[in-house]
């Protein structure tokens, strides 16, 4: 059967206006006669009429100008005339003929799906009022009656409807006056703490309380599994054995011990490299600026490394807050107050000639607005960019009043100087940058030769005169002048006016080598500039200042001297559907007026000082979002799952707390023991609950533990871990592993140029650094760490996910790493001990912290002498890493194809990790045992 | 604080006003939706049924990177001629740098002719392409929201400018899964050099992983790390794996509640036969000579897109549900006439050759194809000395054409202006034309969502329209 659309084509736009002219009178009658409201009157008012405004007037109505298929629902006569299709919408008394409730019941052969969206269709509840308002007899009143209606029944309404939430206001009236189910508001109620009379850790009664009676709770884990599950949570290292040995050894009771153990983790310097992993994952940290260039952010590892240092100092986590959001403004001379507003900036962002500016600014000023909400406040606030949100108390203004406070503020890379505690080793590499800018110096020299040439020839193949651009060589030449001579004696021709067919044009007679040449090299230079940003003392950081304008960005942007005064400032107003060039009303700097109530601010408008006002209002202990996130994701990164299980989204559309009184009682905690996030560890880890056995089968959360897959990171740093190929040095400049090498070389397009190929650091212990601080380019992910679920730095992470692909066994069974570390492994072992079966218990030891039973040994002793006999009989030959790498592309000017040669300097230096070749038989073939044993379950999974 | 049985207040609520029920349905169906990803984990790529009838099955995506120009393709402007080398001056705050100054307008350097029944007009650099110039539609309506390489590529490819979102294909594998089990669903074919945004085109966004984009590498291994490392001979690997195999069961029959452990023991043995299952559906020795030549593939010109789209062809064959295919960069700001003179030379005959392939093996019925870049091109030129003059980017104006499953063939549809600098005929944004291709496909867009970030997303953000008149 053919399906129709309420609507279909062409009617005629006078009647369409006459229904609406009409709609008020078609009810006159009734109101003058009756006030007893009738029950299809009192559903219109109470339920459909809010239903058609939430669901349909979108496309039929709200904008006159554009109403789908002619049908408009702001009137009974728009319902009564229908739309293109003819048939009135509604059929009083008759809802199973009534086109209106049969294509909102999404069954229907004769009507189409409405609304059109599946996740907007109508609930149950919603179709049943539909119908019944029909049924009764679709009674619409006036506009005078439905304010009579709503009136006498507010009090009686409201308390069953949901209740009003009193916000800045909606862009609209209706908006700023709906009601909102009580649930969706959990966040926004002050912190209440429980008052416990207990002496048991109050996580425990509170998560035994959400259990049903009765249930069987998994025993403690033993103590093996505890070392290893603490030790990654808050080092993301697995133990050592001899740390496994002492804690299994510890007399002390399994309590204290455990209590014992965490301390020294607690005290470890990696647990704020595992803490500043999680945050990065929130504030999508990167090294590279993403888009067309995707220029290195040479800077930005400082900010990195202040995050972890943050965690390690266990500062409070509201000065942590305030120097992000603030720091240049708090204490401008404070090195580490500047580096820490890096925060503001770690959104990809770029501005290129080939963008409007306006644009690119309102890209940072949405991306910065969005991120604060999401990081700090657990709201996604850009649901508000366009229009009032549309299930949180989130209006528009405040999306803009939050805006303005960013309104001010402005890149620099500004100086900092190191601090003693940032790791300054290994700038020395600079000198690998160097060698590429000489090359790319000495081409652009031979380039401007090729076009002096080529001017010579194009005035005799022109048979124009070259007297007045030869006299202008001269003279520049005579004053010194040796690069750009080309370029300046155009731009002298231009500006003595003479016409441009009487001098060369520019990039003379190129051939398409040329063309290439030139541009990778000028463009080469360009991007040298952001890598040689890693070796000088300054941060990746703001100021607060008025706007200047730029067409471009291309390099790094240094502080101004002038600005207070130089440039626009910008005055914020709501921009009307989001778009730059639509300014709407004006609006101050301001905060999120659902929770002002209990947390004011007052943010002031000079140019300076509108962050900080505004850190300190999100930094508030009373600012009922704040705390409440950041214990949430403290609990998810301990047990996988969040208590409100979207830890960026605390509105209606994330989940709700399914402890809500834990929650509060950590959040107030939090804030009463200043702020201290190493004593929410000591809480959490403390408790029975993160302390159980996760092998009984579970079917309730908290049950048992919640068994999790190690992060990409947690892998590749264990296996570099158990082959004691780690060096467990802290922060600094960013290191380059090797990785799959196809990838390495694979040629990348950026704008007019390719970026620089992916070349290790010659030393092996510069490149086996822990992950977080491999260099992070937006534009090339390792596709180790990709493949498992390393998030892309595009969008905040609240969760990592820790799917199952094929192309992780690629990566982890066959790939250069893993064979690198499984030998280097089985190198160690046979190094450390003596006998067959010892090599083999070390290795058990080191990668799944125990020995191996009787029945895994003559299985792993069988497997080794099995594959030494199938061995080839000589090692693959010692590999070499490539010393240049020849890059084809099709040139942009030509369209033909051309190749330039890339120098990898620093391959010259190449160190290799141990290879078959460097060792004996036997150890090659116990590297397959290890092999196995780094892909194992027991090895990938926490328990 | 509020704490209250959801279903219970979902009733007692109500819809009221301001989106209650919604917002819980929202959480109902995220929650469902969680459920659905965990129980498809075992075999997310199993083929689904669509959500409507698919006038196709797979999609070949011939992806054009660079913006090349409709005014020297598919859509001539004979003004240009009248206007060519006169000035004019483009300015204010909505353009950029680029767009700004003082401009000329520029006629195209090539001539056009008509062609097939339809009388399609092509520039007369195309000579292969006119053959089946009836099975093409093409479609001069479309506009984008960006001027600027990556941004554009993203929205064209992911509909969201800024990157991160999942692309088409990611979708569309979500959405159907894919026929064949052994291949990856979505295949990629870059230039040798990947293009502006780099890998997030083909990128799986906040889909899970299995949607993500594959590409295959024309040298080398087609996967990375399909092979174990030299010298690692099949009979040691399959010990390898048959030891990790006993160890891995050891280790599940300990963790019965650990259910992952059983996809992740057969990952491994999925892994072990695509390891001589890849390499053998991407073997083009079975080929004869004459395909080999239909397709240009030995000729210096057309050998590298020629070996694409042949192997795009076997892919679809083998039933893979979207392949696209990278070329250019057609970003031709100057000297225009050599450089978009190459480009098509390098793509004319394969692109004909695929059609005509796809059609005398009745493939063309059920594979949509589809042509476009991220923009079209602007008939005006910055000062470039009026001799080497090309075109800049034109967000306003481009042509797409497509071609096999429902599409319209042998129409035009839409039309831009006398000089072709924007569209002004069935005038559409980039997701119109996505809603388009997903119905083709058999999917509705306004079903094919995922619960991310707090919102229902899909693949043309806040929904879209499809264009009827490219739908035969």
């Amino acid at each position: 059967m053919r399906v129709r659309i309420l609507t279909t084509l062409g009617k005629p736009l006078t009647l369409l206006l006459l229904g609406i002219l009409l709609g008020g009178h078609v009810f006159a009658d009734d109101i003058a006669e009756s006030s007893r409201v009738s029950e299809s009157e009192a559903l219109f008012v109470r339920r459909v009429a809010p239903l058609l405004r939430e669901k349909c007037l979108g496309c039929h109505g709200q904008d006159p100008k554009l109403i789908e298929g002619s049908l408009d629902l702001r009137s009974f006569a728009g319902l009564k005339v229908g739309g293109d299709s003819g048939e009135a919408a509604v059929v009083p008394g008759e809802p199973e003929h009534s086109p209106l409730y049969l294509a909102s019941t999404r069954t229907s052969d004769d009507w189409s799906e409405m609304p059109p969206k599946e996740a907007e269709q109508l609930s149950e509840q919603q179709l049943e009022w539909l119908r019944d308002w029909i049924a009764s007899g679709a009674v619409w009143p006036d506009e005078d009656r439905v304010a009579e209606i709503q009136a006498a029944y507010e009090s009686e309404w409201s308390a069953e409807d949901g209740i009003a939430v009193a916000t800045s206001g909606g862009l609209d009236e209706h908006w700023t006056n709906r009601k909102y189910d009580p649930t969706g508001l959990w966040a926004y109620q002050p912190v209440q703490k429980p008052a416990l009379k207990t002496d048991r850790n109050p996580i425990d009664v509170l998560i035994e309380d959400g259990l049903a009676d009765g249930t069987d709770l998994a025993p403690r884990a033993d103590r093996r599994t505890l070392i290893r599950r603490a030790t990654y949570d808050l080092t993301g290292l697995p133990p050592t054995p001899s740390e496994v040995e002492r804690f299994l050894q510890d007399p002390a009771d399994d309590r204290v011990a455990f209590e014992k153990l965490l301390e020294r983790l607690l005290q470890s310097p990696h647990y704020g490299e595992r803490m500043a992993q999680h945050w990065l994952d929130v504030v999508r940290y990167a090294d590279s600026s993403g888009f067309a260039n995707d220029f290195e952010r040479g800077n930005a590892w400082r900010y990195r490394d202040y995050v972890i240092r943050s965690f390690n100092e266990d500062k409070p986590y509201d000065q942590f807050i305030r120097e992000q959001i603030a720091g240049d403004e708090i204490d401008p001379n404070d090195p580490e107050c500047l580096i820490a507003t890096g925060f503001l900036r770690m959104g990809p962002w770029e501005l290129t000639s080939m963008e409007v500016a306006k644009v690119a600014r309102q890209r940072f000023l949405d991306d910065v607005t969005n991120s604060v909400g999401e990081t700090f406040l657990g709201h996604s606030l850009q649901c508000a960019r366009c229009h009032d949100h549309k299930f949180d108390p989130i209006p528009t203004r405040d999306y803009y009043s939050v805006q303005a406070v960013f309104a001010t503020t402005q890149f620099a890379e500004r100086k900092a100087e190191f601090l003693d505690d940032e790791n300054r080793a290994g700038f020395d590499e600079k000198r690998y940058l160097n060698r590429s800018k000489q090359i790319h110096e000495r081409t652009l020299e031979e380039i401007e030769q090729v076009l002096l040439d080529n001017s010579q020839i194009w005035f005799q193949e022109n048979g124009k005169d070259p007297a007045a651009w030869n006299q202008e060589l001269k003279r520049l030449r005579s004053k010194g002048k040796v690069k750009s001579l080309f370029t300046s004696a155009r731009n002298a021709m231009r500006a003595a006016g003479i016409p441009e067919s009487d001098y060369p044009p520019k990039l003379v007679g190129f051939t398409p080598e040329q063309f290439g040449k030139e541009r990778v090299a000028r463009k080469g230079l360009q991007r040298l500039r952001w890598e040689q940003e890693r070796y000088q003392p300054y941060a990746l950081a703001v100021y607060s200042g008025r706007t200047v304008s730029r067409t471009s960005v291309m390099s790094p942007i240094r502080m101004p001297k002038d600005r207070w005064t130089k440039g626009e400032l910008e005055s914020s107003v709501i921009l009307t559907g989001g778009d730059p060039f639509s300014a709407g009303e004006a609006v101050s700097p301001g905060v999120l007026s659902v929770i002002e109530n209990q947390v004011s601010a007052e943010i002031p408008v000079a140019i300076e000082g509108r962050r900080a006002a505004f850190a300190n209002w999100v930094a508030a202990p009373e600012n009922p979002l704040t705390s409440r996130v950041i214990v949430n994701r403290l609990w998810q990164w301990h047990f996988g799952d969040a208590i409100a299980g979207n830890a960026n989204n605390f509105g209606a559309t994330g989940k709700p707390p399914t402890h809500p009184e834990l929650l509060d009682w950590l959040a107030a905690t939090l804030v009463e023991e200043n702020w201290s996030i190493k004593a929410m560890h000591r809480r959490i880890m403390n408790s029975d609950v993160y302390g159980r056995s996760s092998s009984n089968v579970s079917t309730q959360p908290y049950q048992g533990f919640k068994t999790r897959r190690l992060s990409a990171e947690e892998l590749r740093d264990s296996m570099l871990a158990v082959t004691g190929e780690l060096n467990p040095v802290l922060g600094g400049i960013p290191c380059r592993p090797e990785i799959n090498q196809e990838v390495a070389l694979q040629p990348r397009q950026v704008m007019g140029t390719f970026a620089a190929a992916w070349v290790p650091n010659p030393k092996p212990e510069d490149r086996h650094r822990r992950s977080i601080y491999v260099l992070k380019l937006r534009g090339l992910i390792d596709p180790f760490l990709e493949v498992f679920n390393v998030p892309s730095p595009d969008f905040s992470c609240e969760r990592r996910s820790a799917s199952t692909v094929t192309p992780q066994v690629f990566s982890l069974f066959n790939g250069q790493s893993t064979h690198s570390r499984a030998l280097a492994l089985a190198d160690r072992a046979r190094r450390e001990r003596e006998s067959d079966e010892d090599a083999i218990t070390r290795c058990f030891e080191l990668v799944l912290s125990r020995s191996p039973s009787r029945e895994e040994m003559n299985e792993m002793l069988a497997h080794w002498s099995r594959v030494q006999e199938i061995l080839p009989a000589s090692p693959p030959e010692r590999s070499r890493p490539p010393l240049e790498v020849v890059r084809k592309a099709v040139e942009e000017n030509t369209g033909e194809k051309f190749e330039f040669v890339e120098r990898l300097h620093a391959n010259v230096d190449f160190q290799p990790d141990l290879q078959p070749a460097d060792v004996d038989r036997h150890t090659w073939a116990l590297a397959d045992v290890c092999l196995v044993l780094l892909n194992c379950n027991e090895f990938v999974y926490v328990y | 604080m509020f704490v209250m049985p959801r279903r219970e207040s979902l009733f007692r609520m109500g819809t009221s006003l301001g989106g209650i029920a919604l917002a819980s349905m929202l959480a109902d169906e995220a929650s469902a939706d969680a459920t659905r990803d965990q129980a498809s984990q075992a075999a997310p790529m199993q083929p689904k049924p669509g959500h409507v009838p698919a006038k196709a099955k797979n999609c070949i995506f011939l992806m054009m990177e660079g913006g090349p120009s409709h005014i020297d393709t598919f859509d001539p402007k004979p003004k240009l001629n009248q206007l060519h080398l006169q000035e004019f001056v483009r300015q204010g705050q909505q353009n950029s740098a680029m767009e700004s100054g003082k401009r000329y307008f520029v006629q195209s350097p090539f001539s056009f002719s008509r062609h097939g029944e339809s009388g399609a007009p092509m520039a007369d650099n195309w000579t292969h392409l006119p053959k089946v110039a009836d099975e093409l539609c093409f479609y001069r309506g479309c506009q984008v929201d960006s001027v600027n390489h990556p941004t554009a590529m993203y929205q064209m490819n992911c509909g969201n400018r800024f990157g991160g979102d999942p692309g088409i294909g990611a979708w569309v594998t979500y959405g159907l899964g894919s026929e064949n089990q052994s291949l990856p669903g979505f295949i990629v074919l870059p230039e040798v050099s990947y293009p502006q945004g780099g890998a997030a085109n083909w990128s799986n966004g906040y889909l899970p992983a299995f949607y993500q984009g594959t590409p295959l590498r024309a040298k080398g291994s087609p996967i990375l790390d399909l092979q174990p490392p030299v010298g690692v001979s099949r009979t040691r690997q399959r010990l390898n794996l048959d030891l990790l195999s006993r160890m891995n069961q050891r280790h599940a029959a300990k963790h019965p509640e650990h259910d992952e452990l059983s996809a992740r023991l057969e990952s491994y043995e999925l892994a072990f036969r695509m390891q001589t299952e890849v390499p053998e559906a991407m073997d083009l020795s079975g080929e004869t000579k004459e395909t080999f030549a239909m397709y240009g593939i030995g000729n210096d010109a057309t050998d590298a897109f020629g070996r694409k789209c042949l192997l795009a062809r076997k892919m679809v064959e083998k039933g893979v549900r979207f392949v696209q295919l990278y070329n250019g960069t057609w970003d031709s700001h100057d000297y225009i006439e050599r450089a978009h003179g190459n480009l098509v030379r390098g793509v004319d005959q394969p692109i004909a050759a695929l059609i005509q392939d796809l059609k005398q093996r009745g493939l063309l019925e059920s594979t949509l194809v589809v042509w476009c870049g991220e923009f079209g091109r602007s008939p005006d030129n910055g000062v470039r000395g009026g001799t080497a003059y090309g075109r800049d980017h034109n967000a306003n104006a481009m042509t797409i054409w497509m071609a096999g499953g429902g599409v319209n063939a042998g129409h035009t549809i839409g039309a831009t202006d006398e000089t072709g600098m924007t569209a002004v005929e069935e005038v559409r944004p980039v997701r119109d034309f996505h809603v388009t291709l997903l119905r083709l496909l058999g999917l509705d867009d306004n079903k094919l969502t995922y619960y991310h970030a707090g919102r229902f997303k899909q693949l043309s953000q806040f929904g879209g329209k499809v264009i009827e008149p490219l739908i035969a």
